[in-house]
């Protein structure tokens, strides 16, 4: 059987398990499977699944940038947790609820008079969305190093990936003992929800569309977005031509290793995004005991990219299936214990790897290239 | 410096001895990144003066030559920690003080601590070793472990009732102690095995993900099934008798925690792996399918087979280590605790190893000492533990990049012959 004979099956047989569950349960709204079927089509249920979506669904997208362009980033998951981290700690460096004017007014004292610098129009710039940013860079930062290490260095990609994750997975932890005294930091500050006038009042839709964490707004504005670049732009191209044909694209005059540079440097601000929306997109805090509150949210998104056969629409269809079973999973711990719910994920990731495997692997991904020229 | 020069390019000429001399530049590197993080840290850390920065070399008695004392400062900023501090309590407290201090014993908990972490290290190092010689990565050592402590946990709390009592239950239980827990996690490595070998699946990602299924999946049959009803909190299972755990011989520890006997078996395990990979032609077939699979497959290796088999005795080994977890370190099984810490360490063994199987050896005792120095880095100074977890990620860190060490090493005018570099593809070439 070929590979995308698989896919087309395995998610065929995923759309069938679905439907077949829904008319049990729309049948039997007293089984099971209606419980389950009413719970997950619950307002509730399906907000809660596009909040829980985001971290996934934006690591997919920039996981399948880096993967496309023939770095595989084994790396996402350090990459969420050092964003999570940071995103709180510049958050409350600078101050919790406040805003940071910018410019700054900058006072100075020469010789017994004080000097003030005043730009008179500041732009207030809210610290929850600078923490975000210092989220952002600081996962870019290591995208960065990983790509260095991958490309100027021509380190194994796997190797490389794991290291970005372990180093963050002992810094994040290090560094919240060091500020706070704890693997966890307080709570700080979190993201309220924007609701959208008018269209918030629509019934079912709009408070799920419309009354949202601005994250959800990022994530469903990136999946477009991000689709559009990689097909219809030429950048999209030369990403595409870098992870399968190299040498041609190299032929045609564009810097290979530029564009992978800029590729891995995507994913690390996907990830970033999707760091700060796991800590100040939600709880407003950072969780560094165990396995951090990331959790193989990481390797979850590789599998959703690998689901969604590298298309953003398909990794965003992939995670929200992720995450509709972890809110399903809160939702119902009545049902069985809680252990079974929160295995479900991962064996569902493993079981979908199996009918998909290694699938379209982009041609050069793994491999070095080192243009004939310099 | 000519002479250094020259041994030097002895040393990098042979491809081996590179990635032992890679391997030995990345450690120092990762060491003094390590303490420049802890220096900046120190700025960032809050306390009323900066830490005094003693540098001196120690002697015998009280004896020692001084370098430096005072305080450092950056803008103006004091730092609360000295890396230099740190890295004395690490890798001195480790066992438990200088050997020619007075009141310093060998069967000290320190050393104890140590030897034990360095037994169990061994063999998550040899489970990823394993792996990696044929190719594939192992990052499921971690939940082998964690299946094979509760499965070797069980079956002896279940045999114990029925076995007779002192030294013969001992020859019955501990040996069905280790073989339980290496089927239990040989299973649990076959499994992405044979997904990565039948399906295609990338054992990377399959291996990470059983890992967590692990956890919840032991975590639920514990609470279930084996939860030890004296436990006020916890998911733990019973106590395993007393008979079932390793004995403390030749010579005593004061503790239970470690037994020489244990290391012992480690070590012999360590040379049997070696000796499995280089004189046998099961060994000769899993390094090959690692090295070039298309030639081995040509030659008439049966890929799939290697596949299932090398993940198979990895997981195994890796079960053993968590039999060794339960009856070293707890004497039950418990939920949490530090497996996963050891699972990943394995990695960092294996791979600062070139998994070569006496190198892990090594690179366990290395490690040994750093887990261990972790517990006196907690108690003797406020530089968190977790340094550990970082100083183990940054070697990865700078073994995955050869490269950077032969330009270095270029830059120096030391010999030019590109070995191979560490990967994901069986690693070095020894031949």
């Amino acid at each position: 059987m070929d590979r995308d004979e698989a896919r087309r099956l395995a998610t065929r047989a995923t759309l069938v398990v679905i439907a077949a569950v829904s008319l049990f349960g729309i049948a039997f709204p007293n089984s099971t499977a209606g419980e389950v079927f009413y719970t997950a089509i619950g307002q509730s249920t399906i907000e809660s699944s596009l909040r829980l979506a985001v971290p996934i669904a934006l690591t997919a997208i920039g996981g399948l940038y880096a993967e496309k362009s023939g770095v595989i980033n084994i790396g996402l998951e350090g990459l969420l947790i050092i964003s999570a981290f940071a995103a709180v700690l510049v958050a409350d460096v600078l101050g919790g609820a406040g805003s940071t004017g910018f410019p700054p007014i900058i006072t100075f004292n020469l010789g017994g008079s004080t000097y003030t610098i005043d730009p008179g129009l500041q732009l207030l710039l809210p610290n929850v969305w600078l923490g975000i940013a210092g989220g952002v860079l600081a996962s870019m930062l290591l995208a960065f190093l990983f790509a260095v290490i991958c490309i100027r260095y021509e380190g194994d990609q796997i190797i490389a990936g794991l290291a970005v994750w372990l180093v963050a997975l002992g810094l994040a932890p290090f560094a919240s003992k060091v500020m706070y005294g704890q693997p966890s930091t307080p709570q700080v500050v979190r993201l309220g929800d924007w609701t959208i006038p008018v269209l918030s009042d629509i019934p079912f839709v709009g408070p799920i569309l419309f009354d949202a964490n601005p994250m959800v707004y990022i994530m469903l504005v990136s999946v477009p977005v991000a689709w559009y670049v990689l097909n219809r732009t030429s950048f999209g191209y030369w990403v595409r031509a870098s992870g399968e044909n190299p040498k041609a694209l190299d032929t045609v005059g564009v810097n290979v290793n530029r564009v992978r540079y800029a590729a891995v440097l995507i994913s690390g601000f996907f990830a970033g995004i999707g760091g700060s929306a796991l800590s100040l997109g939600s709880g407003g805090f950072f969780n560094g005991a165990g396995q951090t509150m990331v959790d193989g949210r990481g390797f979850i998104a590789i599998a959703a990219y690998l689901f969604g056969n590298y298309n953003p629409f398909g990794a965003f269809a992939a995670s929200y299936l992720f995450s509709g079973l972890q809110a399903l999973q809160i939702r119902l711990q009545g049902i069985a214990p809680t252990e079974v719910f929160l295995m479900l994920p991962y064996i569902v990731v493993v079981v979908v790897l199996v009918l998909v495997g290694r699938t379209r692997l982009p041609e050069a991904a793994g491999e070095h290239y080192e243009s004939g020229e310099d | 410096m000519s002479w250094l020069r020259d041994v030097l390019e002895r040393l990098v000429g042979a491809s081996g001895a590179e990635r032992a001399v890679i391997s030995l530049a990345a450690l120092a590197l990762s060491i003094l990144v390590g303490g420049v993080i802890v220096f900046l840290s120190g700025l960032g850390a809050a306390c009323e003066t900066g830490a005094n920065y003693h540098l001196a070399i120690p002697l015998p008695g009280s004896f020692e030559i001084l370098l430096f004392d005072g305080r450092l400062s950056m803008f103006g900023y004091k730092s609360c920690y000295d890396p230099i501090n740190v890295y004395e309590k690490l890798f001195v407290g480790a066992i438990g003080g200088l050997p020619w201090e007075s009141g310093w014993q060998p069967t000290n908990f320190s050393m104890e601590v140590f030897l034990q972490r360095a037994t169990l290290l061994l063999f998550t190092g040899l489970s990823v070793a394993v792996a990696f010689r044929a190719g594939l990565f192992n990052i499921g050592t971690q939940g082998q472990m964690i299946w094979g402590a509760l499965v070797s946990a069980v079956t002896v709390l279940f045999v114990a009732d029925f076995a007779p009592a002192g030294l013969a239950g001992t020859a019955i239980l501990l040996p069905l102690a280790l073989f339980s827990g290496a089927v239990a996690g040989g299973i649990w490595g076959a499994i992405p095995g044979a997904l990565k070998a039948y399906a295609d699946a990338n054992e990377v990602i399959t291996t990470i993900m059983l890992n967590f299924v692990a956890i919840y999946g032991t975590t639920l049959l514990v609470s279930e099934f084996f939860q030890d009803p004296q436990s006020a909190g916890g998911t733990q299972t019973r106590m395993v008798p007393a008979n079932s755990l390793i004995p403390s011989i030749p010579f005593g520890f004061q503790g239970t925690r470690f037994s020489i006997l244990a290391l012992v078996l480690a070590l012999v395990l360590a040379l049997v792996v070696y000796f499995v990979l280089w004189g046998t032609s099961f060994g000769f077939d899993v390094r090959t399918s690692g090295l070039q699979p298309e030639a081995a497959t040509y030659a008439g290796v049966n890929a799939e087979r290697t596949i299932v088999r090398s993940m198979t005795i990895s997981g195994a080994l890796g079960g053993i280590a968590g039999a060794l977890w339960v009856l070293l370190a707890n004497g039950r099984f418990l939920t949490g605790g530090e497996v996963p810490s050891l699972g990943f360490d394995g990695i960092t063994v294996s791979v600062l190893a070139g998994n070569n199987p006496l190198g892990v050896i090594f690179g366990s005792v290395l490690f040994g000492v750093l887990k261990s120095g972790g517990n006196a880095l907690n108690f003797q100074t406020d530089v968190p533990p977790e340094l550990v977890s970082i100083l183990s990620g940054l070697i990865i860190l700078f073994v995955a990049m050869p490269e950077f060490f032969r330009l270095i090493g270029r830059s120096m005018g030391v010999g030019d012959k590109s070995g191979a570099a560490v990967a994901t593809d069986g690693g070095e070439d020894d031949g």
